[in-house]
């Protein structure tokens, strides 16, 4: 232990006099600080627009007026996904997904506001934030502190002196380990005191009741990510004749870990399982609406059987002879198909993400960059199966909308009266403002099993890889 | 202190080291003379276990230096041809180092004190070592081994390239050890030095030990001549 302790202090001492580690830590620290404080401000905007205009729809929703509750279902409202204080750290998929919705009777509106859609391609790849910089930049920081540590040695001829010491390959191998380790850990100290201080601050505890549960699985996970570079980066450096080779090595599996392989699997993904564009989608259900989901019931049909099945339910001979008013009846049953149909494609178009996302983390069994990229959305809270929990909860609260205006314009209005019947601010009342909460932390690791295990797959890798050099190796090459 | 028995290593067919036998006791210095690729080095790396042998073995204090590595390693010292040190660390800090790597742990002034008597001079005490000439590392090994109290001192080519008045104090140095009652065993090129400080004199052509006599038994002359027989025959 004395041993392994003494290596990793000289080996700080000697990274920190070559300043090598102090300019890259440098960049990094400004990297992360900016990508923090920036992530900070744009989460505070954002989160001020989105309080402020959330309160004034809800406000115009209140004072709508008098109205026929069903054109207060067109009239409708906005709801709004919270900005959480984790997704300043991954954006994730939140620049694509759009961050507001329209809720109106008949129609499940697109979310709006995608930010993907104002930027430049090349603006959406290298968009700065702390799970980038942690997930591609500190990787190369790592090849670059780690790539000589034992080609160096060897070809300095410190190498017989240290093995002559009586140190062997093992105790040499875990004390450059554990000095890395070290200096990584000072390098993101300020970045991961300034995360901790932000999740524990109380903001979006409403959205994320379990953000400290989620802070501390992510500092776990990109631990052993990094963690897992720094083992491989040794160990490509133990195996290698040369530094140069060391180097080169590392730098090829850093493009096809974080560049060639995500960009591969995500078009493959998408030649595999393509999916339809929003009009495509559009059209699929408005034909699926025109004509029933078997394709041979009209609209008037479906109606007619509507009609025929109260006519005979309550053995009455018109509509006008009914209880309530016919009219909500059969707005609401359109609203329900329409809901059907909705599901249908809906359901259909998930399955295609679902089968892009299982070659996603199967790939990422090959590559702890997707893995961890995965991981780190899913416990940011901008991951896809995030946004699907959340456009769900927006249909059930859009749906329950428009069944609260049928009924009470079932339940109040006479037929053929329809705009003649005015609903009040008693009704609008009952509508409870949206709120949402995300799913916990284990639920949505559940989605990212395959990722877990490639975590940990290659850290288990690397470290019997690191056991048969270590045993094999010697300070000359026989 | 230091016994190969039969030692031999191949390299595929080629034998760099052929049934080598010898011995050096506390207090010797054996200086193994002869061309290059003779199988000095060869024989320098099998004591430190850097190599595996092919046959026969090597020990250090009785140990078998394959089955007992770490301990073995306990007992020696090596300075190379060319000891390369950590060029952005100080002598200081450098000895310090590799001292703590051996389990040994003293004060600054004790190893200050080291260096002093290994003849390095005060003012490069505290320089990094990427100033440090190849004379003053060597003396730095010096050091080394006296703070670790070495009992073996393996020594590669240690004088080649230093100039005379450096290699001379490197000689003194030696003989100081072998006061103390160190066991070495030193690869050189040097006939004069070896003639100078060693006790054993051993000559080697092809991976073979073919003479070996102690170095009071011959004069400089005589060693001169006898060294250029065997390295023309």
């Amino acid at each position: 232990m004395n041993q392994l302790i003494f290596i990793a202090k000289k080996e700080i001492k000697v990274a920190i006099r070559e300043r090598l580690v102090i300019s890259l830590g440098a960049i990094i620290i400004l990297l992360l600080g900016v990508a923090l404080y920036a992530g900070y401000i744009s989460y505070r905007q954002q989160q001020q627009i989105i309080t402020q205009t959330q309160i004034e729809k809800r406000q115009e929703w209140l004072n709508q007026g008098d109205k026929h509750p069903h054109i207060a279902a067109h009239y409708g409202t906005f709801v709004f996904k919270p900005k959480t204080i984790l997704s300043l750290f991954d954006f994730g998929l939140d620049a694509y997904t759009g961050t507001s919705v329209y809720l109106e009777a008949h129609h499940q509106h697109e979310f709006m506001f995608r930010p993907a859609q104002d930027h430049s391609s090349m603006i959406r790849f290298g968009e700065l934030s702390a799970a980038l910089v942690l997930q591609v930049l500190v990787p190369l920081l790592i090849i670059f502190l780690a790539f000589a540590s034992f080609t160096r040695e060897r070809e300095s001829g410190t190498l017989k002196l240290l093995m002559s010491q009586g140190t062997s390959f093992n105790t040499l191998t875990w004390g450059k380990i554990l000095a890395y380790a070290v200096m990584l850990a000072v390098i993101l100290l300020p970045f991961l005191l300034g995360l901790v201080l932000l999740s524990v601050s109380h903001m979006s505890y409403d959205v994320i009741p379990d953000i400290t549960v989620r802070v501390a699985m992510l500092v776990l996970i990109y631990g052993l990510y990094l963690c897992f570079f720094i083992a491989f980066s040794v160990w490509v450096s133990l195996r290698s004749g040369s530094g140069r080779n060391a180097l080169l090595t590392l730098l090829t599996c850093w493009i096809f870990f974080a560049i060639l392989l995500p960009k591969t699997v995500a078009n493959l993904s998408e030649s595999f399982y393509s999916l339809p564009s929003m009009r495509e989608f559009k059209a699929q259900i408005d034909e699926t609406k025109r004509n029933g989901l078997d394709g041979k019931t009209p609209r008037s049909v479906r109606m007619a059987n509507l009609k025929k099945e109260y006519l005979e339910k309550y053995g009455v001979d018109s509509v006008q002879q009914l209880p309530f008013n016919f009219e909500g009846v059969s707005m609401q049953a359109g609203e329900e198909f329409g809901d059907q149909v909705y599901d249908y494609h809906l359901n259909n178009l998930r399955e295609i993400f679902h089968k892009q996302n299982q070659l996603g983390s199967i790939a990422s069994l090959f590559n702890p960059y997707l893995a961890v990229q995965h991981l780190s959305m899913a416990l940011s809270g901008t991951d896809i199966h995030t946004f699907i929990h959340f456009e769900e909860e927006v249909e059930r609260y859009r749906r329950e909308l428009v069944r609260k205006m049928n009924q009470d314009m079932a339940e109040n209005s006479k037929y053929g009266e329809f705009y003649g019947y005015k609903a009040g601010s008693d009704l609008w009342g009952e509508i409870e403002d949206f709120s949402y909460r995300a799913p916990t932390a284990w639920q949505l690791l559940s989605y990212y099993k395959l990722e877990l295990i490639s975590l940990m797959l290659w850290m288990a890798l690397t470290m019997v890889l690191l056991h048969v050099a270590n045993r094999k190796m010697k300070p000359i090459h026989e | 202190m230091l016994q190969a028995t039969e030692l031999t290593k191949k390299y595929g067919k080629f034998t760099a080291l052929n049934a080598l036998n010898l011995s050096v006791k506390k207090g010797d210095i054996f200086c193994l003379l002869g061309a290059n690729g003779a199988g000095k080095s060869t024989t320098i790396n099998l004591f430190l276990n850097f190599i595996e042998p092919t046959g026969g073995k090597a020990t250090i204090n009785a140990l078998d230096v394959t089955q007992h590595g770490k301990a073995t390693k306990k007992l020696l010292s090596y300075i190379p041809e060319n000891l390369m040190l950590y060029p952005n660390l100080t002598g200081l800090e450098n000895l310090d180092f590799f001292c703590g790597l051996g389990g040994k742990s003293y004060s600054k002034d004790h190893l200050e004190e080291l260096l002093k008597q290994s003849g390095l001079q005060t003012n490069f005490l505290h320089k990094r070592v990427s100033n440090y000439s190849k004379g003053m590392r060597q003396k730095v090994g010096i050091a080394l081994a006296r703070a670790r109290e070495a009992s073996v001192l393996l020594l590669d080519e240690p004088t080649s390239g230093l100039d005379p008045k450096a290699s001379n104090e490197f000689s003194e140095l030696l003989l100081d050890m072998k006061d103390k009652g160190v066991a070495t065993l030193m690869a050189t090129h040097d006939l004069f030095r070896a003639k100078d400080t060693g006790t054993h004199i051993g000559i080697m052509k092809e991976g073979i030990l073919i003479e070996q006599f102690a170095s009071d038994d011959v004069s400089f002359q005589d060693l001169e001549k006898l060294y250029l027989k065997h390295m023309h025959n």
